[in-house]
């Protein structure tokens, strides 16, 4: 304890001599409307070491015999298997009412279209050369499309998918930020039919405007009525709501270059009544670390702690309850949790889909696909990045590096494919 | 969305390079070699280019040279200038060039380079931990550039770009990186890279 405490000391003190050297130099007080003049990132301070970067994704195929699907370990009684393949960078998974797949990316900016044709998926390049298009959401027969400032609506999409036409265009009704970093949408329709949308903080590490970024927000499904539904949050890329409670629980990414230990990723719930409540971004991370870059009196007073953990910078992305018959009983009402997997830690942490079993407003979380780590060699072989419950009670898990969809089954059933 | 004159500057440059140097046309299913000649017309035989604000592409990582090709063939980067020698490029064309110009060996341009911003640059790399992608030798990456003697004009306007949101493909933590920073701290970003 006394050897964290003096790390922490020496973080602070290396924070000032770090934020000194800033006040210095001219220039960096210049900044865009809606931006935090000062990113607090003290990169330079941590112990870390200095070569972590972001992992890149593929941006081309990669063949069914190259995916890592001999990798994947399940608990006794699963199985794996490839579902789709042949979409590089694909990410959010969101289902229409005919049965189409729609995937949103990232970088590569394609939304695809995935289809059944006599048992085979058939995949096709819906939309491209969006910006970062992870938000997608299916109602009433039309696709809505979140890239980062751009918002559209296709209507009919699943009659149209060889040719989708013009859609409307929703961007100036919800009137998103336009910065860029942690901007990438997370979207889903609530049990109340409104339209929630991730508004991530625009930093690793600042003070952001509350009133603009660190936010859940919901809207009506044109664009109107915004309220924000919970502040103080650092990036949430994934969220959904308890089938029995109804209550929006979310995952949350913890901050880098603060240490290879964390602060751990959360899962967050946002109890019935506290709407609006703050859940500690920037000052107050994990279960009550005070930041050690932007400080505050009473850091984590007022701030809800997460109901779970789930790891140092594990990048806790989608996360889906379960109500499927085809896995145990013991699953039921679980949340499946896709952890991406870690780049700013030495020791890779991570790349793997766990559950959250839920009792009131905290969560117990244990192990589900593993082996797509290997801890010997500090390497991964494929990214779990998103889940979806189908209606015959199996998972699937979306790889982003591997451009492909993990289909998970339970017991005697085989696979339809 | 406003584009400013300054971004559509080197674009009209390139195109009138790729004009006047006389590139071949390339017919239905060009060479390796015929597509390289076409590129050596603004990027350079060797693949450092001689031109004010085009990219130099020798030494780059082969993944970041292939991921580039790739978003401005889909259209999520958005150059109109290389918009006519990507639309037809296969996957197999992108990695055999990739492949080619991260092979050749990098060198400076003949851009004068200001020793007081090269002091600058160094302080705000530090600042901002620009190696932990770009790597301490600052030759990048798999995803991440080298800018290791890149060309000093096209750095700035690159990194003017990223700061003002101004380019659509930009990667989101380099987008935070330079937020915030003044034109003077990019040149001196540019002028410290340029002479690695």
């Amino acid at each position: 304890m006394s050897s964290l405490l003096a790390y922490r000391r020496s973080l602070a003190t290396a924070a000032t001599i770090a934020f000194l050297t800033a006040l210095t130099l001219p220039g960096v007080a210049q900044s865009p409307p809606g931006f935090s003049p000062l990113d607090k990132s003290n990169p330079a301070a941590s112990k870390q070491d200095e070569s972590l970067k972001p992992h890149p994704t593929p941006p081309t195929v990669t063949p069914v015999e190259k995916l890592p699907l001999d990798k994947i370990k399940l608990p006794p009684g699963f199985k794996a298997e490839v579902w789709s393949y042949g979409h590089p960078g694909g990410r959010t998974m969101v289902l229409g009412d005919k049965g189409t797949m729609f995937m949103g990316t990232r970088l590569i900016g394609r939304v695809y279209a995935i289809t059944d044709k006599n048992g085979k998926r058939e995949v096709k390049v819906l939309l491209q050369g969006l910006t970062q298009p992870n938000g997608l959401a299916f109602k009433n027969g039309s696709l809505y499309v979140f890239a980062i400032n751009k918002v559209f609506r296709y209507d009919n999409i699943e009659d149209k998918l060889d040719n989708p036409g013009t859609p409307v265009e929703l961007t100036a009704a919800y009137n998103l930020p336009d910065t860029i970093h942690h901007n990438w949408k997370y979207v889903a329709f609530g049990p109340d039919g409104k339209m929630y949308v991730q508004i991530g903080s625009n930093c690793n590490i600042c003070e952001v405007n509350p009133g603009i970024h660190g936010q859940i927000r919901r809207y009506n499904a044109d664009g109107t009525g915004m309220e924000i539904v919970a502040r103080g949050i650092r990036n949430t890329v994934g969220f959904d709501w308890h089938p029995v409670t109804k209550e929006l629980w979310f995952t949350d990414n913890g901050r880098d270059w603060a240490g290879n230990a964390g602060p751990e990723d959360e899962l967050n719930r946002i109890a019935k009544g506290e709407e609006g409540a703050f859940y500690g971004f920037p000052y107050c991370h994990a279960q009550g670390i005070p930041d050690p870059d932007v400080k505050r009196p009473n850091p984590c007073a007022g701030v809800i702690l997460p109901a779970a953990l789930l790891g140092p910078h594990a990048a806790a992305l989608g996360i889906k309850f379960y109500t499927g018959k085809m896995f145990p009983a013991s699953y039921q009402n679980v949340a499946f949790i896709a952890r991406h997997g870690s780049w700013n830690r030495e020791k890779k942490f991570g790349y793997d889909v766990v559950v959250a079993r839920i009792s009131g407003g905290r969560a117990r979380i244990e192990p589900f696909l593993t082996g797509l780590l290997d801890e010997k060699t500090n390497s991964f072989f494929g990214r779990p990045t998103y889940v979806l419950p189908l209606a015959d009670g199996s998972l699937l898990v979306s790889d982003e590096t591997g451009g492909a969809i993990y289909r998970i089954t339970y017991g005697a059933k085989t696979a339809s494919n | 969305m406003s584009v400013t004159r300054n971004r559509w500057r080197p674009l009209v440059l390139g195109l009138a390079a790729a004009v006047f140097t006389g590139g071949p046309v390339l017919g239905q299913n060009p060479t390796l070699a015929e597509r390289i000649a076409q590129c050596a017309g603004c990027h350079g035989a060797d693949g450092n280019s001689p031109l004010p604000k085009i990219p130099s592409l020798a030494g780059q990582p082969a993944f970041f040279i292939l991921n580039q090709l790739f978003l401005m063939r889909e259209g999520v980067r958005k150059v109109a200038a290389m918009a006519p020698f990507v639309k037809d490029l296969k996957d197999s064309d992108l990695d055999a060039l990739a492949t080619h110009y991260a092979k050749l060996p990098p060198k400076a341009s003949n851009e004068s380079i200001d020793p007081a911003l090269i002091k600058r640059g160094a302080e705000i790399v530090a600042q901002k931990k620009c190696v932990s992608c770009h790597k301490p030798n600052f030759a990048g990456d798999e995803q991440v550039p080298r800018i290791a003697k890149q060309r000093v004009d096209y750095m700035i306007e690159a990194l003017q770009q990223i700061r003002d949101s101004k380019r659509e493909s930009a990667d989101t933590l380099m987008s935070g990186a330079v937020a915030g920073l003044a034109d003077a701290d990019l040149a001196a970003l540019a002028h410290y890279a340029a002479a690695k």
